[in-house]
């Protein structure tokens, strides 16, 4: 793990090995030609997922980040290698307001249901997608699920109750036995 | 009347031809949503010319369930819950990347007896899910005896499972930081660590020796079967760099030839400590996937009867907070689930619950495959093909 | 007319215990090989099944969908038990205890059990399903493909025997002493039970039916009693199959130790003992066979049994005339 993330590091500006897992932020604009190297030169060939994170102050589900953050979407690829067990996030940021990125599907042949998923719960358009339609949500639905200004209408009826503790901790609660 | 024998009309009747192309149309059959072979909700839109299929477009959704906004509502422990049923078969092997994940931002060191208990339940979930697949798929092919052997055999394994932790197929067992203390084991201070119950190395023993036996009885009688093997071999071949570039895993890639294990990166299961083979298929046909799954739950039973051989003591959980608050961070840990490879990537901002949580399925990689691997094959073919992939709709849906 | 009558009865009453035999033996044959206890021990030791089946199946409503062609759809399951209940009219169960000894029994028996293959085709057809179609579409395919290397087996019995009445088929191996699978006919004896079993439809050859991808095929658009008729139209073409083959090739009603005299006695008993032992047969190899592919079936059919039947006939007609 340390020589690949040495090695990553002399190609690539920005990268982070934090909690065991190596990330890589680069800007959108080179997001192609970074999965083309990531793929011939290190050999990373097993494409893993793609996933976006919606960083939004105003969330109505859940807490909202504890330091303000500015609204953008993040879009994580995660990719790894068979034969030396290497595998690294790339990461990138895109404007909310007008979100679309270039599509992975000619570097990786895998990328193209993680990417309607991701189109279909973020709305982020991916430009040269063959195939851009929904994955999993029926027709005529409305809406991206996953943004987090999307309301969950289950907790619209009743808020979430926060953490509720059912189980004692062993230590502490010696006379606590059902 | 027109005069056969006259010669300026022998020309035009001369030209009469045997064989003529007859024009016809693709049939779109739907296959699914519900369906005996599917393995849930699946649905296949197949344009079929006879028994030929054209062109599968897979139809998911009929079970998404939403995971991921879900998770973001929920606490960490709450989220255990769910995690469970993400791959049905296997419940226990779906908590474990993801605890593992929490426990990785928290910084926590988990005592070893309760890493040995999780990696016990861990291959007895995967012999559970490798029983069905061997069930189910013998079913599809059409023989029709061999699923009730499986669930026999099936049963004494979850029966261990039930023992140990309440549960047979969602356990809920795993906690931030070791396992449970099994129910019924009564207070639980420094000086009762009495918490697998009584019997269980003895009934491990000899539900291990069972699945031994029975894999073998599997290799025998189905897999020497001159008609299964008509069925399955060349059939839904599948090379190496499709599977590379699609992101399959699992027993999938294994059967194509690749000799990758994610058991061999899972730092917080002791897996280091014992020894076992990874078998690896040839071709990357039906045969050769069936086959690495049988073979597979031999390794797994030989794991878990060295696991119990050396067992340590101590601990079952290691000291944490009351209410547990995961620090900033992020982090993506991955695990060899029985069907593929399953990684929780958990995006935590320092709250009661993550602020992202992005759930990597194998099923739904391996499901992509599906248009790729059925082009022109027959429709007994497609189901040997699905079959053979062992998906699970949770898996796929999410 | 009396006579009439009571054959007509008969053949109803065989037919229908025939089935109902054959259909304990499966069943329980199935459960012990598959470590299931239900039939094995619930309900008079299992012997109560055929009547729970058929008691739940004449209460169920009858569903005819409405795209249907209802008159087609309605006569199919008849063709399907007609073809199978006519063959009982030319098994014989002793010299004398036979509902019409024709002269071309076998010739009759072969014509008549073809017509099933109309009522297969059109219960699959007629039923607005797309799975329906590829079952019924699958089995006039097989039914077809696998009907020439039955006759032509049995050509060779003909040949052998120089007669086409069944009874004097079995006389003729009363005649040389030994059943015509010891005297000659072994390739002859394999090729038919093949060939029967897919005319049968059974595993394994159930292409047509299907279950783990077709959702029982040709039948599926076919609930309560005309269900009910293939299914019994099923196990009777297993029973009156293995008759035939009994017949045919294991000698009948004969036993070689037992007095002529009492032979209506015996005779029914000997050739039920026979059918019993082929059904048996014919059953374990159900419970654990996968089924073949289509193409593989039909394969097999046009490319290895017909072939070897015609070298079957080649050789027993060299065998007849220089010996």
């Amino acid at each position: 793990m340390e020589e690949f993330f040495n090695n990553i590091k002399e190609s690539f500006k920005n990268v982070t090995l934090e909690f065991e897992t190596i990330n890589i932020q680069i800007d959108s604009t080179e997001w192609i030609e970074a999965h083309l190297k990531l793929r011939d030169e290190f050999n990373l060939k097993f494409f893993s997922w793609l996933s976006a994170i919606d960083w939004d102050n105003e969330v109505s589900v859940g807490d909202a980040p504890k330091e303000s953050v500015s609204p953008s979407f993040e879009i994580i690829t995660c990719l790894s290698d068979l034969a030396n067990t290497n595998l690294t996030t790339v990461s990138t940021n895109i404007d909310k307001s007008d979100p679309k990125i270039n599509s992975l599907v000619e570097i990786y042949a895998g990328s193209n249901w993680h990417e309607r998923e991701a189109f279909e719960m973020f709305g982020i358009n991916f430009e040269n997608h063959p195939n851009l339609e929904k994955l999993y949500l029926p027709d005529g639905y409305e809406g991206n699920p996953m943004l987090k200004s999307f309301e969950l209408i289950s907790r619209e009826v009743k808020p979430w109750p926060g953490e509720v503790d059912v189980e004692g901790m062993p230590e502490e609660s010696e006379s606590d036995e059902s | 009347m027109v005069n056969a024998l006259d010669p300026q009309n022998m020309n035009r009747f001369s030209e009469a031809s045997v064989s003529v192309e007859i024009e016809t149309e693709d049939m779109t059959l739907n296959i699914g949503p519900q369906h005996p072979s599917t393995h849930g909700v699946l649905r296949l839109v197949a344009k079929v010319d006879g028994e030929k299929v054209h062109d599968v477009k897979p139809v998911l959704g009929y079970m998404h369930r939403g995971y991921e906004k879900l998770a973001e509502v929920r606490s960490y422990p709450q989220i255990t819950t769910l995690v469970n049923r993400i791959d049905w078969v296997a419940g226990f092997s779906n908590e474990i990347p993801f605890i593992a994940g929490a426990e990785r931002l928290m910084e926590i060191e988990v005592p070893e007896r309760a890493k040995h208990i999780r990696l016990i339940l861990t291959e007895m979930a995967r012999i559970s899910s490798h029983f069905v697949f061997n069930g189910a798929y013998a079913l599809e092919v059409g023989a029709l005896t061999p699923i009730f052997y499986a669930m026999e055999d099936r049963e004494r394994v979850l029966d261990l499972i039930e023992s140990v932790t309440g549960g047979r197929f969602h356990p809920n067992f795993n906690r931030i930081g070791g396992v449970k203390p099994a129910a019924g084991a009564g207070p639980t201070s420094k000086k009762n660590i009495q918490d697998l119950p009584a019997g269980f190395y003895r009934d491990t023993k000899v539900a291990m020796e069972k699945v031994i036996q029975a894999a073998d009885q599997f290799q025998n009688l189905i897999g020497g079967n001159e008609v299964f093997k008509k069925r399955t071999k060349n059939v839904g071949v599948l090379t190496a760099e499709t599977a590379e570039a699609y992101g399959v895993s699992g027993p999938i890639l294994r059967a194509s030839g690749v000799k990758s294990d994610l058991r061999t990166q899972t730092d917080y299961l002791p897996y280091d400590q014992f020894d076992y083979d990874i078998p690896v298929g040839e071709n990357g046909d039906c045969y050769d996937r069936w086959d690495v799954r049988v073979k597979e739950m031999v390794e797994s039973a030989k794991i878990v009867l060295q696991a119990i051989d050396s067992m340590p003591s101590g601990p079952l959980q290691a000291k944490v907070p009351k209410v547990i608050k995961v620090p900033q961070g992020r982090t993506y840990v991955r695990a060899e689930n029985p069907k593929g490879e399953m990684g929780y990537y958990i995006v935590s901002d320092g709250g009661l619950g993550p602020y992202r949580l992005k759930v990597r399925t194998a099923s739904f990689s391996n499901v992509s495959i599906l248009p790729i691997m059925l082009e022109g094959a027959l429709l007994p073919d497609l189901i040997a093909i699905m079959g053979s992939l062992d998906f699970v709709l949770g898996d796929v849906d999410r | 007319m009396t006579e009439v009558l009571i054959k007509v009865g008969f053949l109803a009453i065989a037919a229908l215990n025939g089935a109902v035999i054959f259909t304990i033996m499966d069943v329980k044959g199935a459960s012990w090989m598959q470590r299931r206890p239900g039939p094995l021990h619930v309900g008079l030791r299992g012997f109560i099944f055929p009547l729970a089946e058929i008691l739940k199946f004449v209460q169920k409503e009858d569903i005819i969908p409405t795209e249907v062609d209802r008159p087609v759809f309605k006569w199919a399951p008849a063709y399907v038990m007609v073809s199978c209940v006519a063959l009982f009219a030319v098994v014989p169960m002793s010299p004398t205890l036979v509902v019409a000894d024709l002269e071309l029994g076998v010739f009759f028996a072969l014509a008549i059990s073809s017509l099933g293959t109309i009522g297969v085709l059109t219960a699959g057809w007629s039923s607005a399903n797309k799975y329906s179609l590829m079952g019924g579409l699958r089995a006039a395919g097989q039914l077809i493909a696998y009907e020439l290397p039955l006759i032509l087996a049995v050509v060779g019995v003909v040949i052998q025997a120089e007669t086409m009445s069944l009874v004097g088929i079995v006389e003729k191996q009363i005649e040389w002493g030994v059943p015509f699978v010891v005297g000659g006919q072994i390739v002859g004896f394999l090729i038919f039970m093949v060939a029967a079993t897919a005319e049968m439809m059974r595993v394994p050859f159930d292409m047509p039916i299907g279950e783990s991808e077709l959702t029982m095929g040709f039948m599926t658009e076919y609930s309560g009693i005309r269900f009910l008729i293939f299914y019994i139209s099923e196990y009777m073409n297993m029973f009156i199959l293995c008759a035939i083959a009994s017949t045919l090739f294991l000698g009948g009603y004969h036993v070689p130790l037992l007095p002529t005299e009492w032979v209506n006695f015996y005779g029914p008993v000997v050739l039920l003992t026979k059918t019993a032992i082929l059904g048996f047969i014919l059953v374990a190899i159900r419970w654990s066979q996968p089924r073949f592919r289509e193409d593989q079936l039909q394969n097999l059919a046009w490319k290895i049994l017909i072939p070897a039947s015609l070298v079957n006939i080649l050789v027993t007609a060299v065998m007849k005339v220089g010996f």
